[in-house]
């Protein structure tokens, strides 16, 4: 009987093991994770010299994975690519200022958002532009794959020129040889950029559109995703999440009187 | 019958070869695989039963109450936040209103409290819910201050309706940071994460649930099989056709093991009731009643904070289209497209629109969304007064509304999942009463069936 019980028990585990939990696939069930970072952001997510990552995002991403209790290994993915490595199953993760909407959420399954951060104007040291209003009529550059430079014109109404460019090196360019007059998107992008070009470009400070930063699964992995928030907790729990924050954007964080808590998205 | 053959060849090695030829033997050896068989399916019942009962209490009796409770402290803390906001832009005027509002500010002050202290005591010994409880209640403090001051200094400044002076603006900034970044977000986050405890529990459930119904049916066979075997062994050995107590005895094994896997299926259904027509909805439409609350709040901010209006009024839109979404791009747009839209929501509440309740939630938020374009007009042509009077007046009244409606399916939903979780706790409140006994009588009629015979051994 006894050998009967144990039989019953060892089924019971292998069917229980083998459905996983609800059946899903899930990063739960993975030693290992790929998780995609920017490799195009200084300081958010970027590809180093020698191959290796570096940024906000990346730490952020070692965080969880060591939450997780996976190892980790970079994919660098750039802005157009986010949704696409995921579907495709080339990364697993995806924390590479990936803003949460509701459009994106009928493909992609966000965690947190592990950042709240607003949409801020990047502007030449002279330029006197302090509001989103200020953009009326100027020129404004609009990088592939973000929809930053669109939030201003269609959302906000305000009637700014948009100047398409591939990247943000170039935009940058542009906005000193004074092709356009403003870049804007992520605060944080954008105190990194300020900080690599170091020619004194500045930040206005306007934040207007809040903008919630999640990180990107595959759709149906809730168990993963509940499992990412509550990493996230802990690291806005453990005081890792202003480490970070201060590691990577320290003047214009240390600036503001509070760190702002994500409020999660719910992994349904 | 087969299936039962190799259990009973497992004691030969340690039994001495005449003792399993004798008759007592093997009256013996039958009676003790029938006992062991019949134990091995009370034990599966016991196991699904706690089970069972496991699921139910954590989700009936902990996640379920621990949803109700933060989400009342979110509603509590965000109206706190919203009346303040609204006091400040009524000015000097509306003196009885301003009067309501304060009295409503120390309401939900009471409330918040009161959900605070039950949302710790049903955290129990999770460590992160507690820290969270912890941190809004010292965020509280620092929040009661700094909008202590803003009113203060609001009350000070003697200002018209619409946006107070710099001073006031910049206090009050500082307030509704507080609430708005940190403690509300630490609330909604609550409740979130008891929907992530039910989906565990459930989940685990699901998969425990049927193995455990199969192992006992398979016992209960087994058991039934041992029974038969040890009275058709008994009336092949003594000539008599059947012995009444084990006759009694196999029926009352039959009835257990049909109660049983009956009173699990049952529990298994109960528990799936709850979770999707219940707790499922419950906690969804929590969620959107707090973060329509806050679209109220965004409102009045928009209307006080002019260096903000834009970041409130993205806020806003934001929230209306995480509520229900329809492609638009800006506020505008929404207001048309939610103006001329009638099936097919999506977003949080989309599938949560069905029915008669559910339609009148969607028309009572259509036409909040319609007094707030009315209401963002009058703020854009620049006539203040007209606006705050409208915040204060129609749109509120609208929001209200809204408000009722969807407690009222709320409400609905919460009956549903009370009553599953009810019935599914009576089910297994009545095998566990009924249990002992049968244990109990199975014991006696055994010994009664089979003693006498192995008396006449002696």
């Amino acid at each position: 009987m006894k050998r009967m019980l144990a039989i019953v028990l060892v089924l019971a585990s292998v069917v229980a093991s083998g459905c996983g939990v609800g059946g899903q696939e899930s990063i739960l069930d993975q030693d290992e994770l790929v998780i995609g970072v920017r490799s195009d952001l200084p300081s958010v997510g970027f590809r180093k010299g020698d191959g290796t990552f570096e940024g906000f995002d990346v730490d952020v991403a070692r965080y969880l994975a060591g939450k997780l209790g996976k190892d980790v290994s970079f994919l660098g993915v750039l802005a157009a690519d986010r949704e696409k490595v995921l579907t495709d199953g080339r990364a697993d993760l995806v924390v590479a200022t990936f803003t949460i909407d509701q459009d994106r959420k009928r493909r992609v399954l966000f965690a947190g958002p592990y950042h709240i951060s607003y949409q801020d104007i990047l502007i030449r040291p002279e330029e006197r532009i302090a509001n989103v209003r200020d953009l009326e009529g100027r020129r404004i550059c609009e990088v592939a794959g973000s929809n930053a430079a669109q939030r201003v014109v269609a959302e906000r109404g305000v009637k700014a020129q948009v100047v398409p460019f591939p990247d943000y090196n170039r935009c940058l360019a542009a906005l000193k040889s004074k092709q356009v007059d403003a870049v804007t998107t992520n605060d944080i992008i954008l105190a990194g950029l300020a900080a690599r070009d170091g020619s004194g470009l500045r930040l206005a400070n306007a934040l207007f559109n809040e903008q919630r930063t999640g990180v990107g699964l595959a759709r149906g992995d809730v168990p993963g995703c509940e499992a990412v928030n509550r990493a996230i907790t802990q690291m806005y729990q453990d005081g890792t999440a202003q480490k970070l924050l201060r590691k990577w954007f320290g003047e214009s964080w240390l600036r503001r009187a509070i760190v702002a808590v994500p409020q999660f998205e719910g992994c349904s | 019958m087969t299936m039962v053959r190799p259990a009973p060849a497992a004691p030969v090695p340690v039994s001495p070869v005449p003792a399993r030829r004798s008759v007592p033997g093997r009256i013996r050896i039958i009676s003790g695989v029938t006992v062991a068989s019949l134990a091995l399916l009370f034990a599966a019942l016991a196991i699904g039963t706690s089970s069972a009962r496991e699921g139910l209490r954590v989700i009936g009796r902990d996640a379920g109450p621990q949803v109700v409770a933060t989400a009342g402290l979110y509603l509590a803390l965000s109206d706190m936040d919203a009346q303040v906001a609204n006091v400040l832009v009524m000015g000097d005027a509306y003196a009885e209103q301003r009067q309501a509002a304060l009295d409503r500010y120390d309401r939900q002050r009471a409330e918040a409290n009161r959900t605070l202290l039950q949302a710790f005591e049903l955290s129990g010994d999770n460590a992160a819910e507690r820290n969270t409880v912890q941190s809004v209640l010292d965020g509280l403090g620092r929040y009661e201050r700094l909008a202590g001051r803003a009113l203060l200094l609001n009350e000070q400044s003697r200002h018209a309706p619409g946006p107070p002076p710099e001073e006031v603006v910049r206090t009050y900034r500082e307030a509704t940071d507080l609430m708005r970044m940190v403690l509300l977000p630490q609330a909604y986050n609550l409740t979130l994460e008891s929907g992530t405890i039910v989906r565990a529990t459930y989940d685990s459930q699901a998969v425990v649930a049927p193995l455990v119904r199969v192992a006992v049916v398979l016992a209960g066979l087994v058991a039934l099989g041992c029974l038969l075997w040890l009275q058709l062994f008994l009336a092949r050995r003594f000539r008599r056709v059947f012995g009444p107590a084990l006759l009694v005895a196999t029926v009352t094994t039959a009835a257990a093991l049909l109660f049983g896997t009956n009173a699990l299926a049952q529990d298994e259904d109960d528990l799936r009731t709850a979770k999707s027509a219940g707790f499922d909805s419950v906690l969804t439409l929590a969620r959107a009643r707090a973060i329509s609350n806050s679209m109220q709040g965004d409102q009045s901010r928009y209307l006080l904070d002019k260096e903000r209006a834009d970041t409130y009024e993205h806020t806003y839109l934001d929230r209306s289209l995480a509520v229900m979404y329809t492609e638009a791009g800006n506020l505008s747009a929404y207001h048309t497209a939610v103006a001329g839209h009638s099936t097919g929501y999506l977003g949080l509440l989309g599938p949560e629109l069905v029915g008669r309740q559910g339609e009148e939630v969607a028309g009572a938020y259509r036409k909040f969304q319609a007094a707030d374009k009315a209401f963002r007009d009058l703020v854009g042509s620049g006539r203040t007064n007209d606006a705050v009077a409208e915040r204060l007046g129609p749109v509120m009244t609208a929001f209200d509304a809204y408000d009722r409606a969807l407690t009222q399916l709320a409400g609905t939903h919460q009956k549903v999942f009370e009553r599953s979780i009810r019935s599914g706790e009576g089910a297994l409140d009545n095998l566990w009463r009924l249990l002992p006994f049968a244990i109990g009588a199975i014991g006696v009629l055994m010994v009664a069936g089979v003693w006498p015979r192995l008396r006449e051994y002696r």
